[in-house]
């Protein structure tokens, strides 16, 4: 097992100061409890394939490498897990491992209940913050009482990555004889080149309220600093919503309904009708998760590219809506909190990374050059996720701000898009909310 | 010892006096315990779950972990009687009350008079068509009109623009449209189970009525404001209460079809409590909205059935 890590280090080790942990920390300190019957229960959203016969493959060979252990894998709807997990624990029993979602939705919450076991030390004896920006790191952390989220102590690490941008249709696009934007500017003009040629330029479909986060999200990150961004996120008590950046995005935003540059009928269809309708070559450009490539990719094959939302100006900063996936922690009724780590260690193995990315799912690290493809659609999106990566230009889901923000945000992103509110109101609108959370 | 006993047993005396003591106990215990299993499910499934969400919904139960609970008193009634999302919820379900309790009536009515007065030809088929609606699961309902009312490749659409009208709206995800749209689903769901109800009702009434009724001159109309309506008053009185419990409790189809929005434009009291509870974690408050929804259906449901008891007598 070592030598997976070993080897995963060697590789990520390029990207961050592998220095501080080396490969020193490599003997296997945490095995020697696994002489007895053991079982680990690990819960996770990997519920359908390719994700669960991975998560399945890795604890089999897991059970295989440590005698008397036997893993349970089980995998749930976001939803489900959400719901169950705190109250099992809560009664003693549930899961040894068990995904936890970041901040208020329930990480916050769970380490504020004594809930969950600081793994920092686990991440700095196995190393699985090697090749990871702090930006990110700072997603799966909160103070140990639980009151300051994206510092302190360490509760969870994530195996999967997400990032948002645009997938669109080489065929369509190249039709309308439009260039790869490189400036927000020059996106919108690829917006009305499309327009022009009878094409619908950007597919979006806002029925099930969470895809405006993420268009509205990415369009801000053009706008937002990182100090900005990460300080309403980690509630720091600085920022307001009532920023210049968040009037500005949603300005835009309206700018972009009335030129009709969104998909007619946005608002009464759902994202994966959406998505479908893209998918089928119907519009020149999706904006969606990394998630998406799988099918868009299968769908449309050679015709499907995927590039990040551009910047402002050129060359500029971008903040990606994008992050960590939802990262697994150890509960505290792990029946032997190092067992669970080894386990862990197992799901971010380079093993488990190769899996992912054979499986064009996007790990969390920096993905190899000889496993990125050029000109296909998971090509185009490895590179994009590298940069990324690289520069720390990972920007974050705006719903997270406040416990139950996400009602808030995509109810008042219905009503920017409906032409409701004046960009003004929307801001003090959320801001209000997100006043009212700190008290 | 054995023959002084035995005798005792036996003795007349003995024989009447004791049994009778426990025969009486016997007597008095045994409708009890005939009521025991269904008081036992009773409480464990009603009784306890009620007290149980009462005592929540004084606390401000994070819902994460029991030890971190505090007695808030009547808190959570308070806020949730001076949150405007509240009685902006309250107030989408008043909106639906017609949807959902008049609308369901009179499409049930219609066909079951029909089918009776005009004595249609195949009418088992109808009945099992028009009851269909009723016994789909919400989130199923949900998922069939999101694809109906689909504004890019939705059948509705695709018809109207079709005849003519250029930019129909976009239903369930329209500022105007969206709760009238869901309370037309709700009606859709919901008239089936009024329809059975009122062909069973129907055929209950004397035939000697309505052939008194035509002998008097009535037409169609007569018939069924002197007639069919009068006869179905127990019918209509189970219509809508049970409906006027569905218009409050409304959750699934909105759930399934537009979550609430656009905005919360369909935010309905149901709505609210689950994602008070789950989505921001306040599971106290939302059980205060739970209690106060519960009272309210009590309250509405006594007052439904007793004016139709009241024009009985």
């Amino acid at each position: 097992m070592s030598m997976h890590r070993r080897s995963l280090l060697k590789r990520t080790g390029a990207v961050a100061g592998a220095a501080a942990f080396g490969p020193a920390i490599l003997g296997a300190p945490h095995l020697a409890a696994a002489q007895d019957e053991t079982t680990i229960e690990v819960w996770d959203t990997f519920n359908a394939d390719p994700r669960k016969a991975i998560v399945d493959d890795l604890g089999a060979s897991f059970a295989a490498e440590n005698e008397g252990v036997t893993v349970e894998h089980r995998g749930w709807t976001l939803e489900e897990l959400q719901d169950t997990l705190p109250r099992v624990v809560d009664s003693d029993q549930g899961p040894d491992v068990a995904q936890v979602n970041n901040g208020e939705s329930l990480m916050g919450p769970m380490v504020r209940a004594g809930q969950l076991v600081d793994i920092t030390d686990y991440v700095e004896e196995y190393g699985w913050a090697e090749g990871l920006p702090d930006g990110l790191l700072a997603r799966n952390m909160y103070s140990t009482d639980g009151t300051a989220f994206g510092s302190g102590q360490l509760w969870g690490v994530s195996v999967e990555a997400e990032i948002v941008g645009l997938f669109y249709n080489k065929d369509i696009v190249g039709e309308a004889g439009v260039e790869l934007p490189t400036t927000l500017a020059g996106l919108e003009e690829s917006f009305q080149a499309l327009l022009d040629a009878g094409q619908t330029p950007l597919v979006f479909g806002n029925l099930d309220k969470w895809p405006a986060i993420h268009l509205f999200g990415d369009i801000h990150g053009t706008m937002a600093t990182r100090e900005f961004l990460d300080g309403i996120i980690y509630r720091t008590g600085e920022q307001s919503f009532e920023d210049q950046s968040i009037i500005d995005a949603a300005a835009r935003l309206q700018d972009w309904v009335s030129a009709g540059y969104l998909l007619d009928g946005f608002d009464g269809i759902g994202a994966d009708d959406a998505a479908a309708l893209f998918e089928a070559g119907s519009g020149a450009m999706l904006l969606q998760g990394s998630w998406q490539a799988g099918t868009v990719g299968s769908n449309l094959g050679e015709s499907s590219g995927f590039f990040l939302m551009p910047p402002v100006e050129e060359g500029g900063t971008v903040l990606h809506v994008g992050g960590v996936g939802i990262p697994h922690a150890i509960t505290v009724n792990a029946e032997d909190p190092d067992l669970s780590a080894a386990l862990i260690d197992k799901l971010v193995s380079e093993e488990s990374f190769n899996a992912f990315v054979d499986a064009g799912l996007l790990p969390a690290g920096e993905i190899p050059a000889d496993k990125i493809v050029a000109d296909t659609v998971s090509g185009d999106l490895y590179t994009a996720w590298n940069t990324s990566l690289a520069n720390d230009t990972l920007g974050h889901y705006l719903d997270w701000a406040a416990p139950g923000f996400y009602d808030v945000i995509t109810g008042e992103l219905q009503k920017l898009l409906g032409l409701q509110v004046t960009p003004e109101e929307f801001a003090a609108n959320l801001q209000e909310f997100y006043a009212a959370s700190f008290e | 010892m054995e023959d002084v006993t035995r005798p005792d047993v036996a003795s007349g005396v003995h024989d009447v006096a004791q049994p009778v003591v426990q025969r009486s106990f016997l007597a008095r215990a045994e409708p009890y315990l005939y009521l025991l299993p269904a008081v036992i499910v009773f409480t464990a499934f009603m009784a306890v779950p009620v007290a149980g969400t009462m005592a929540i919904s004084l606390t401000d139960w994070d819902g994460i972990a029991l030890s971190g609970l505090e007695f808030v008193g009547l808190d959570n009634y308070v806020d949730a009687f001076t949150s405007d999302e509240f009685w902006r919820a309250l107030w989408h379900n008043i909106v639906l009350i017609p949807f959902f309790v008049l609308l369901p009536a009179v499409l049930g009515l219609l066909p079951a008079v029909l089918v009776h007065q005009l004595k249609l030809r195949g009418a088992r088929f109808f009945q099992a068509g028009l009851f269909l609606p009723y016994i789909m699961p919400g989130v199923l309902i949900g998922v069939v009109w999101r694809w109906i009312l689909n504004p890019v490749f939705g059948p509705v659409n695709s018809t109207l623009k079709r005849l003519g009208f250029e930019s129909p709206p976009s239903w369930l995800g329209d500022f105007t449209w969206a709760l009238p749209t869901v309370g037309l689903i709700g009606a859709w769901a919901a008239y089936g189970f009024c329809y059975v109800l009122f062909v069973a009702g129907i055929q209950k009434i004397p035939n000697d009525l309505y052939e008194a009724a035509r002998l008097d001159g009535a037409g169609f109309w007569e018939e069924l404001k002197v007639v069919t309506l009068p006869g179905l008053r127990r019918e209509m009185a189970v219509v809508f209460s049970v409906n006027l419990i569905l218009a409050l409790r409304a959750f699934d189809v909105i759930r399934a079809t537009t979550n609430g929005g656009p905005g919360d434009e369909t935010q309905v009291l149901a709505l609210y409590m689950i994602n008070s509870a789950f989505n921001a974690n306040r599971v106290g408050y939302g059980t205060a909205i739970a209690v106060v929804l519960a009272v309210l259906t009590l309250l509405l449901s006594v007052l439904v059935l007793r004016l139709f008891r009241d024009n009985d007598d």
